[in-house]
């Protein structure tokens, strides 16, 4: 099977303002999130980045998002370089977090024609493609209300339907089920499954074990920026509970370092 | 270009469609700029003035014109002149002693009564002596003239107001536009500053506080798409901003002078508006695109506004610059300075001084600028630490 998505060897850094190098207890003032993290999702399955607070996820994330750049080392997306390639990284991803935001002031339906495009499709194809998803996600209601006066849930779902405007390939998403309740939590799982189903690629990051127990094909433990695990859920359990193969992931790491 | 234009397209719906932002930065600074200044106006030329104006041949046919319909008291006190004191009068003027002379023909009141036959053209003159530079002698005139004027039809052409044969002591074209050349490029750069201020940090700083600017980052567009779309419309809508600050402006000055509008709005040709409207645009262009990039380092609105202040000082100084280096005579290297290019422009073309090379050098190099902030606004928008830092 081909690999989708390929991270070599990547290196990230942040500069920690005064205040946060108190905190961090650092004394170069720089804080190494991500530390030569290597890792690749297979065309067709759901990979999961399992870690904990700080463990460099979004980080992650966002530099497949073209949002941030890496240090050193490179990440591919269907064989397109972030760092050289990255608009046509954007053109094959569709990237959900909650901090991508939609402007309160307009509807769903006028950003929808927006993001529509500004992706490069015609009318017909956008009016087409609103249609399923606004019906999938059950949006059509609110298709003519404001974003700011729509539902934490909705606005979800309207975020969603947004990225996935373009029917990409690769979907990245940080902390799928953060703040939402266990029906639309489901609407998002559900959701993620069927584009398994249709042969899409997707990464997601969380700390939530249940969710990788349910979702994922494979799984990669970070810990501190470093790669602490990786496989199968099966091979990462070693017939424990995924919670307690963490622990001794966990363990062993910090332990080791 | 295709992206360019959706992103216009989306910047232009949200002002828009906001009712607050429409009334807020295009009707009322208008609105509230004429009604102030208007105010102002007849506060300065309150009609309890009496204006003192010496005549040469007075008639009572003369004086009846000013007399108020309601036997009320006239506001001018005419005073009998002698011919051979006229020039001993004009000096009075210039020196705000007397407002007015108007030297009448010799026999007046027996023209207007006995309706003697003349052969047309060979109507006797009245010549009107005012100083514009002062504001009572420049009411003064304007209220006779109008009075003759509307007497004038009505007696059937029996005179005629020679304004070439009395006229301005100093020059009617010069004196009002001296006081504009001094006033205007100020006040049209701080119309200019706060039109980009209403709208410019909102839709950057705005963005990246609410997080919706990450959504379109991820988008394919290029970074420098998004820019450039951002600046072509918030520059238009600061434009429209400033347009109705202007409007208010004009319409108001002459009020503000106690002065009809027609001299003002004539004094100027069209090309000298045209100029004036060019030098407008790139002045917003290149104030859009500083607070632009000041508002891109900001994290949030309340940032952006406060980044603003130093260089809406900086831009104010250089405003009243004009009143005190005066305008027109610079050499031609000090229409390469950014801002300070716009105030003389535009001071020369309000001291009717207006100089085609130094609009040229000033559009052109404010242009270069503009080009050059842009590319340095795209970078930066392609730096993570100042796009993405929440
Ligand atoms: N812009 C930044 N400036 C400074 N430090 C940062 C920045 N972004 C992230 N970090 C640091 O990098 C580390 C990794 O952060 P990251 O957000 O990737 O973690 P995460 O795995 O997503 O955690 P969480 O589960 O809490 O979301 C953290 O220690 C964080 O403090
Ligand atoms: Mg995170």
């Amino acid at each position: 099977m081909k690999d989708s998505i390929v991270a070599e060897n990547i290196y990230k850094t942040f500069t920690l303002s005064a205040k946060q190098r108190k905190i961090e207890k650092s004394a170069s003032g720089r804080k190494v999130a991500l530390d030569g993290l290597s890792f690749s999702a297979r065309e067709g399955e759901i990979y999961g980045l399992l870690g904990p607070n700080g463990a460099g996820k979004t980080t992650m994330l966002r530099i497949l998002a073209t949002l941030i750049r890496a240090d050193r080392g490179d990440a591919y997306i269907m064989g397109h370089s972030v760092t050289k390639e990255a608009e046509k990284v954007r053109s094959c991803i569709g990237f959900l977090t909650s901090e991508l935001k939609l402007e309160d002031f307009f509807t769903p339906d006028y950003l929808f024609d927006f993001f529509g495009r500004l992706r490069g499709m015609d009318e017909d194809a956008i009016a087409l493609r609103k249609r399923t998803l606004f019906s999938k996600f059950g949006i059509d209601l609110f298709s003519q209300v404001k974003v700011g006066d729509l539902s934490t849930g909705m606005k979800q779902k309207v975020s969603l339907a947004v990225s996935i405007i373009h029917d990409p390939a690769v979907i990245i998403f940080d902390e799928p089920t953060n703040g939402l309740d266990v029906l639309t939590a489901k609407v998002v799982t559900d959701f993620l499954s069927e584009m398994k189903e249709q042969g899409k690629t997707i990464i997601v990051s969380t700390h939530i074990f249940s969710l990788v127990e349910k979702l994922c094909d494979r799984v990669g433990v970070i810990i501190g920026g470093k790669m602490a695990a990786e496989g199968t859920i099966e091979e990462v359990c070693c017939g424990k509970t995924l919670e307690d193969a963490f622990f001794d992931i966990y363990k062993r790491t910090v332990q080791g370092a | 270009m295709k992206n360019v234009l959706t992103i216009m397209r989306k910047e232009f719906a949200r002002f828009f469609k906001d009712k607050r932002l429409v009334l807020g930065t295009l009707i009322l600074p208008g609105v509230l700029i004429f009604a102030v200044y208007t105010l102002m106006g007849s506060a300065f030329n309150d009609s309890t003035q009496t204006y003192t104006v010496k005549v040469v041949h007075s008639s009572s046919a003369f004086v009846q014109m000013f007399e108020t319909g309601d036997g009320g008291e006239s506001v001018f006190s005419f005073e009998e002149a002698e011919e051979e004191d006229a020039d001993a009068i004009c000096e009075s003027i210039r020196s705000g002693d007397v407002d007015a002379l108007v030297v009448l023909p010799e026999n007046f009141d027996a023209i207007l009564a006995g309706g003697q036959f003349l052969p047309s053209g060979s109507a006797p003159e009245i010549q009107i002596f005012y100083d514009s530079t002062e504001t009572s002698s420049y009411s003064a005139y304007n209220a006779i003239a109008s009075v003759l004027t509307a007497f004038e039809s009505a007696y059937g052409s029996l005179y005629s107001i020679n304004f070439t044969g009395g006229g301005d002591l100093t020059s009617a074209q010069e004196a009002s536009a001296e006081y504009y050349a001094m006033l205007l490029p100020f006040l049209v750069l701080v119309f200019l500053y706060s039109g980009c201020m209403g709208i410019a940090p909102e839709s950057i700083a705005g963005e990246k506080e609410r997080g919706t600017i990450a959504t379109l980052l991820v988008t394919p567009i290029r970074r420098s798409e998004l820019v450039v779309g951002k600046i072509l419309s918030l520059s238009a809508l600061s434009v429209l901003s400033a347009v109705s600050s202007f409007i208010g402006t004009f319409l108001s000055l002459p009020k503000l002078m106690g002065q009809g509008y027609g001299d003002a709005f004539a004094a100027y040709s069209v090309g000298q508006y045209f100029a004036l409207f060019a030098v407008m645009i790139t002045a917003v262009l290149l104030i859009v695109t500083l607070i632009s990039i000041l508002s891109s380092l900001a994290r949030s609105v309340k940032e952006a506004t406060t980044y603003a202040v130093p260089l809406m000082i900086l831009v104010m100084l250089v405003g009243v610059s004009s009143m005190f280096f005066g305008a027109g005579g610079a050499a031609w290297p000090v229409f390469l300075i950014p801002v300070y290019n716009i105030v003389q422009v535009m001071a020369e073309i309000f001291s009717l001084r207006f100089s085609v090379v130094h609009f040229l050098i000033t559009v052109a190099s404010n242009l270069v600028y503009v080009v050059l902030l842009v590319l340095l606004l795209a970078k930066m928008f392609n730096n993570e630490k100042i796009i993405f830092n929440k």
